[in-house]
């Protein structure tokens, strides 16, 4: 059995009311993870735990096949890198970057400048040697903040929102940036957000987390597909979930029905059961109705008779909502919008295959609006009466 | 990077002229003390020996007590900048307490634990020899009590205004709790430090009611000035209110100097 990168088996942390449950999370060399998940979720709170600021109650932490369960954070080999990148002030360029070189390896003076000078010229910025923080930008900061954390050899690297405070094309920018560097890293990197685009962008694998535990971990493609619950599906973005009921087989696919509709699904063994069928917006073909080809299962492919109710560009691409009986969520290319020439009104038909519809089990307890959970990341939580308002509710 | 400055408004205006007549009540007291001396009564005030005796004593208890309030005070500080607790505004009401209670009582209460028969004045005279009542152990004790809470109030807010996530950072690298604090935490909040500090050395020197309580003797340069006032009369007493206010005065541009040098040291460029 081949050892992971890095290991965090069944970890669980209790802070004031808050706790973390039962982490279970296993890295592969290089391998970049995202941590996702609404404000409050516990993302910071699990990242620090794993940086060694919050002792788990039980359960291990394992990094590059050393147990570091016990080890405060000098000793983990963990490189953070938090939002607006944490550079010291008050030191420059080169000091914050050897100040990583001195704390770690305690090498001598000249060899530390020697390995300053390295860094620095590795990721291009010898030239701001002797500047101060507050007179670079966003992307020369997280130059300094990557060879800051290079120079203490991490075996592990922790982000924690460190776009969060940019704006979009500057996080893209940057976002590329530390991709390529993380790919030529052997360490793996966890990277904490609550922008799906983060997890689109940079991750090998995303971890999808709620109210102290982890849901889903799993390929984006996979995640955003196939969500396991309802929360996951929203937070995700799923566009249209349906709540529908299993009435039976047929041949490889679930006949569900939703509202007075037929729908064809694959999926999990829920005959006779409720269930929430979910369907990515990106998945919804629309074309102008014109008599032929009735409503109903064509091969793989269902197919129903609607009325656009509402159209709105998006810039790239158009949100069409579509009434079937039930309310479907398309988006279409604007190209496309324009050769259909859909507005209000206008008969349509929409396409759906059969294995574009993920069947989910409606678990109740896993529905919570995302904006219920507004507490903020990392920080010791205070009581909240509210918090318990929205337990109680569900 | 300077700011343009901003294009006066009426209301900026209004309240600068508003302000300036509170400048002008602080300052007021002060020039006439100034004006009604004669240079020759200055220099007489300035040769008398025991008047150069309490500046000299005002000055070296006030340092004094600024390194006691910067020992105990900043530690303290930390701890209220970085942990939470139930019952922590109760503390910090404690650490303010001096401030509302009238130095007299001051003076009175802590003559009552630090006199020959106090908790604490008791033991310290038995085991260690050390007395307060009417020495320069006295005087340091009623400036602290007196000065500490500028010195603890100012660090806290030095501390608080240090990101914790700067401390963090600094730990992944390598550093251990002790270095961070040393490398990290204090030179960001050396500023604030040093203005609690400087406070809290205005605020011993100029204390009169709690020294004069616990010991009026040795006279510390309020004391004596109160006595000159009394004995000799208003001559005198200005005389020497304005050689300690231009010693203090000379001070303060040195402390302020020192504490801008000290942040060139921890390499803030601004």
């Amino acid at each position: 059995m081949t050892v992971a990168a890095f290991a965090i088996e069944a970890a669980c942390l209790t802070l004031g009311r808050f706790s973390l449950r039962a982490i279970d999370l296993a890295l592969d060399a290089g391998e970049i993870m995202v941590l996702l998940g609404p404000n409050g979720a516990g993302k910071s709170v699990c990242l620090e735990m794993i940086a060694g600021f919050h002792r788990p109650t039980s359960g291990r932490i394992l990094i590059h096949g050393r147990e570091v369960t016990d080890f405060p954070p000098e000793r983990r080999r963990v490189g953070l890198v938090f939002q607006n990148f944490g550079l010291f002030p008050h030191f420059t360029v080169a000091g914050n970057v050897s100040l990583g070189l001195h704390a770690r390896r305690r090498a001598g003076r000249a060899q530390a400048r020697r390995g300053v000078g390295e860094l620095l010229a590795q990721f291009g910025i010898a030239h701001l040697s002797g500047r101060y923080p507050q007179d670079l930008s966003p992307g020369e900061k997280q130059r300094v903040a990557l060879a800051r954390a290079l120079a203490a050899r991490p075996d592990l690297f922790l982000f924690d929102e460190p776009f969060s405070a940019l704006d979009a094309r500057t996080r893209d920018a940057l976002r590329d940036e530390l991709k390529t560097f993380l790919r030529q890293s052997s360490a793996p990197a966890i990277f904490v957000s609550h922008d799906q685009t983060d997890a689109a962008l940079l991750a090998d694998r995303v971890a999808i987390m709620n109210r102290g535990a982890i849901l889903q971990v799993g390929a984006v493609p996979e995640i955003f597909r196939k969500p396991v619950n309802a929360f996951v599906a929203e937070f995700t973005g799923m566009e249209n979930i349906l709540a529908g009921r299993v009435l039976g087989q047929c041949g490889d696919l679930w006949r569900v029905q939703v509202a007075d509709t037929v729908l064809y699904a694959q999926g999990d063994d829920l005959a006779g059961n409720d269930a929430s069928l979910c369907i990515r917006a990106e998945e919804v073909g629309l074309s102008v109705a014109d008599g032929e080809g009735s409503p109903g299962l064509h091969g793989a492919t269902n197919r129903l008779a609607g009325r656009v109710t509402d159209t709105i560009s998006l810039g790239v691409i158009s949100r069409v909502t579509v009434d079937c009986g039930f309310v479907l969520v398309a988006y279409l290319t604007n190209r496309n919008m324009r050769e259909l020439g859909l507005s209000p009104g206008r008969e349509v038909v929409a396409e759906i295959e059969a294995a574009s519809i993920h069947l989910l089990r409606p678990d109740a307890a896993d529905r919570i609006a995302v904006s219920e959970e507004r507490q903020s990341d990392g920080a010791v939580p205070i009581p909240q009466p509210w918090r318990w308002a929205a337990k109680s509710r569900v | 990077m300077r700011k343009a400055p901003a294009r006066p408004n009426g209301v900026v205006l209004a309240f600068w002229l508003i302000g300036n007549l509170l400048l002008a009540f602080i300052l007021a007291p002060l020039i006439g003390l100034a004006t009604m001396q004669s240079p020759g009564n200055i220099a007489r005030v300035a040769a008398m020996p025991d008047v150069r005796l309490a500046i000299g004593l005002s000055l070296l208890a006030a340092f004094l007590t600024t390194v006691w309030a910067a020992l105990l005070g900043v530690p303290l500080a930390y701890g209220l900048a970085r942990t939470d607790f139930r019952g922590k505004e109760i503390v910090a009401a404690i650490v303010d307490l001096p401030l509302a209670v009238p130095h007299t009582v001051a003076g009175i209460a802590l003559l009552i634990v630090f006199g020959r028969q106090g908790w604490i004045g008791g033991p310290a005279g038995e085991f260690l020899g050390l007395r307060f009542w009417g020495t320069l152990a006295g005087v340091v004790v009623g400036m602290l009590f007196v000065s500490a809470p500028y010195a603890v109030n100012a660090a806290r807010i030095g501390f608080e205004a240090v990101d914790p996530r700067l401390e963090k950072v600094a730990r992944t690298l390598g550093m251990g709790p002790w270095r961070v604090l040393a490398d990290v935490t204090l030179p960001l909040a050396w500023r604030s430090i040093m203005t609690g500090l400087t406070l809290t050395y205005a605020r011993a020197i100029s204390e009169f009611a709690a020294v004069a309580i616990l010991a009026y003797y040795p006279m510390t340069a309020p004391v004596k000035i109160y006595e000159l006032f009394l004995q000799s009369g208003l001559d005198e007493a200005s005389g020497m209110a304005l050689l300690l206010l231009v010693v203090s005065l000379a001070l303060f541009i040195l402390f302020r100097h020192i504490a801008r040098r000290g942040d060139v040291f921890a390499g803030v460029g601004r």
